[in-house]
């Protein structure tokens, strides 16, 4: 996929750069708004991940310019204020997702991965790995085209997994993802481990193979072979 | 005590003993003047009646003379010359009672030589009245003349106490917050004027400390976002780097843990600076029935894994108008906690009334000071991940909203008590 990041801070957008380009999607970087509005404008993007504040514009009126020229690719904003304010503006005028920083790569990589393929209403709302089959639109999970029955959660951590296939994906990131993060609980890493447990064994008893790996020190891995 | 009670107390017991003592001398000094004018008439009618005696040598007819009884006794022996005047009390059978009477006693001698002895009666019952009447008269002027002045005294000095008990309701009423200035009123009295200024600028200058101090906090919380976010991405593509040995591995876990940690902890600070400032503004009526229910589902996989039964006995009609960020933050930090702190196959009942929202849960016994819990950075866990802000997160909001919390404790079943509504 063809991704813009807007982002001031050259370090974290070398970061996002380098994180988004392993995981196979074709990024450009953008540092000013001035920058972003000619990228944006000439190009055509499958998401933009937008910082809104920028120094020389704010990134809502960049969403305000796209909208106005019916220019089409998802939005993700990245803001370091968390206040309400900016989030539902930026929903309202057109943006798909809103992420506070510091996020884990793991759920930008996954809020991405949402944003496309809702925008790409093309049957894109089958994800197939393997003998794993999801469909988004019923939150349904098929193993060997057999119906696999999981909770809220674990079918949240498996989505979770397939963005980030074959990337390390740290205990805290899949407590933020599964219980938001205005919620203050630190001490879940067990309950990180028993949901990721309990899944792996519903998948290998459906006769599914064993893709999640644990990572010491770390978390898990999703791993295709 | 109050100032104008104390001053009028004061006033009050000193005008009594001067009004005592005045009193007091007055009547004597009446009386004596009263008994100096019976004592004058006396003596000049003994004089009178002395002369005729002495140039007739017989009883003058004095009967009815004076209106007064007298005596008189003529002796054949010389007597010594005396006089004396004294008070006495004659029985009197008509009115069966005794009568007060002055009388003066005179013996003497006439020109041969014989003696006589003068007594004269005067009733002095009517003197006796009427210096009670100038007594009474004099109670009451006194009384009403103190009762007068302790009433100017008292208004005089509420009135010119006025600015300062204004001043001191105004100044009671500052809130930091707000930006509204004190406004004192002006008085024309130096002293309150010098108050209200020190006042105006103690204020002014607490004020802006707050102000700067919020900026400080805001500011410093927004600007440590980006830098985390860097430190945070960079650890996660050092993690998924190839061919890590065992000790960096343990490094970039200690700095994973370390920023995950401050990143709490900003956030934590971040939402209670928000609500300070009042971000979450927009309210609307909240069925605490259903958010606590939403709330317990996000932890149903967990409740499930520990063991943990939960009941819910909420009414329908449970609405709270505040606003829902708020609200959900409320109610999840609260059951996260009832969650966190519960053991293996405890239980958590919820119950929710017209007044009361009461969760109670089992768990291990309280380790801190119940009265420290809802203060910030005080830790009931040992937990090395946990920052300690929630329940202060969750006092922040209650105290928005007017609402009251407390917390209880028996035989380790933990009980959080939240009055929303009065």
């Amino acid at each position: 996929m063809k991704l813009l990041i807007v982002e001031d801070d050259r370090s974290l957008s070398r970061s996002i750069n380098d994180y988004l380009k392993i995981e196979g999607h074709i990024c450009e970087v953008a540092l000013t708004f001035y920058d972003a509005v000619n990228k944006a404008t000439v190009n055509k993007y499958d998401c933009i991940i937008l910082d809104i504040g920028l120094p020389d514009g704010n990134g809502l009126d960049l969403i305000r310019e796209m909208k106005s020229n019916k220019l089409a690719g998802g939005i993700l904003i990245l803001s370091a204020k968390s206040s309400l304010e900016d989030k539902l503006t930026g929903l309202k005028i057109g943006a798909d997702d809103y992420l506070t920083k510091p996020f884990h790569f793991a759920e930008l990589s996954a809020r991405i991965n949402s944003i496309c393929r809702r925008n790409n209403f093309l049957g894109l709302n089958e994800i197939t790995f393997n003998e794993i089959r999801i469909n988004t639109d019923d939150n349904q999970v098929f193993v060997n085209d057999k119906l696999l029955i999981l909770t809220k959660k674990e079918y949240d951590l498996l989505l979770f997994f397939m963005a980030n296939r074959n990337r390390i994906i740290t205990k805290e990131s899949i407590v933020e993802h599964l219980w938001g993060d205005n919620v203050i609980l630190t001490d879940s890493f067990d309950f990180v481990y028993t949901h990721v447990k309990n899944l792996r064994k519903k998948i290998v008893a459906s006769e599914g193979r064993n893709y999640i790996k644990c990572i010491y020190g770390f978390g898990y891995k999703f791993i295709e072979s | 005590m109050k100032l104008l009670t104390k001053s009028t107390f004061y006033f009050l017991l000193l005008s009594f003993i001067a009004m005592v003592a005045g009193g007091a001398l007055l009547y004597l000094t009446i009386k004596k003047v009263i008994y100096k004018q019976i004592d004058n008439s006396l003596i000049t009618e003994k004089t009178i009646i002395e002369d005729q005696i002495k140039q007739t040598d017989t009883i003058p007819d004095f009967e009815g003379a004076f209106g007064h009884q007298i005596e008189v006794k003529l002796l054949n022996y010389h007597v010594r010359n005396y006089q004396s005047i004294k008070d006495t009390d004659i029985y009197d059978s008509k009115t069966d009672s005794f009568i007060p009477y002055r009388f003066i006693f005179s013996s003497g001698n006439t020109y041969e030589k014989k003696g006589f002895v003068i007594t004269i009666f005067q009733g002095i019952s009517e003197k006796n009245e009427l210096l009670q009447d100038i007594s009474l008269y004099m109670f009451f002027l006194f009384f009403s003349l103190l009762l007068i002045s302790i009433l100017i005294n008292y208004l005089i000095a509420r009135r010119l106490w006025s600015p300062f008990y204004n001043s001191v309701r105004i100044a009671g009423r500052f809130d930091i917050q707000s930006d509204k200035p004190l406004d004192l009123p002006y008085t024309d009295i130096k002293e309150f004027r010098q108050l209200n200024m020190v006042f105006d600028n103690m204020t002014h200058k607490m004020r802006n400390d707050y102000l700067n101090l919020k900026e400080f906090n805001e500011n410093a919380a927004h600007e440590i976002q980006t830098p985390l976010a860097v430190i945070r991405s960079k650890t996660d593509l050092l993690m998924q780097q190839k061919k890590l040995n065992k000790e960096s591995i343990s490094l970039i876990k200690s700095i994973n843990e370390a920023t995950t940690k401050l990143f709490k902890l900003n956030q934590g600070l971040l939402l209670i600076s928000k609500i300070e400032n009042q971000i979450f503004h927009e309210k609307k009526m909240i069925s605490l029935k259903q958010i606590t229910e939403y709330g317990l589902d996000n932890y149903k996989e967990i409740m499930q894994l520990k063991k943990i039964k939960v009941e819910i006995d909420a009414v329908d009609e449970a609405y709270v108008e505040m606003n829902e960020t708020l609200a959900e933050v409320l109610i999840s930090n609260l059951l996260s906690n009832a969650v966190r702190f519960n053991v293996d196959s405890g239980f958590i009942n919820c119950r929710i009334d017209n007044m009361f929202l009461i969760f109670t849960n089992s768990g291990l016994p309280l380790t801190i000071d119940p009265e420290m819990l809802f203060k910030r950075f005080h830790k009931a866990s040992d937990n090395p991940h946990s920052v300690g802000l929630g329940l202060s997160i969750v006092k922040k909001i209650t105290d928005t909203y007017g609402m009251h919390i407390e917390y209880s404790c028996r035989n380790n079943i933990h009980e959080i008590k939240l009055q929303y509504r009065h």
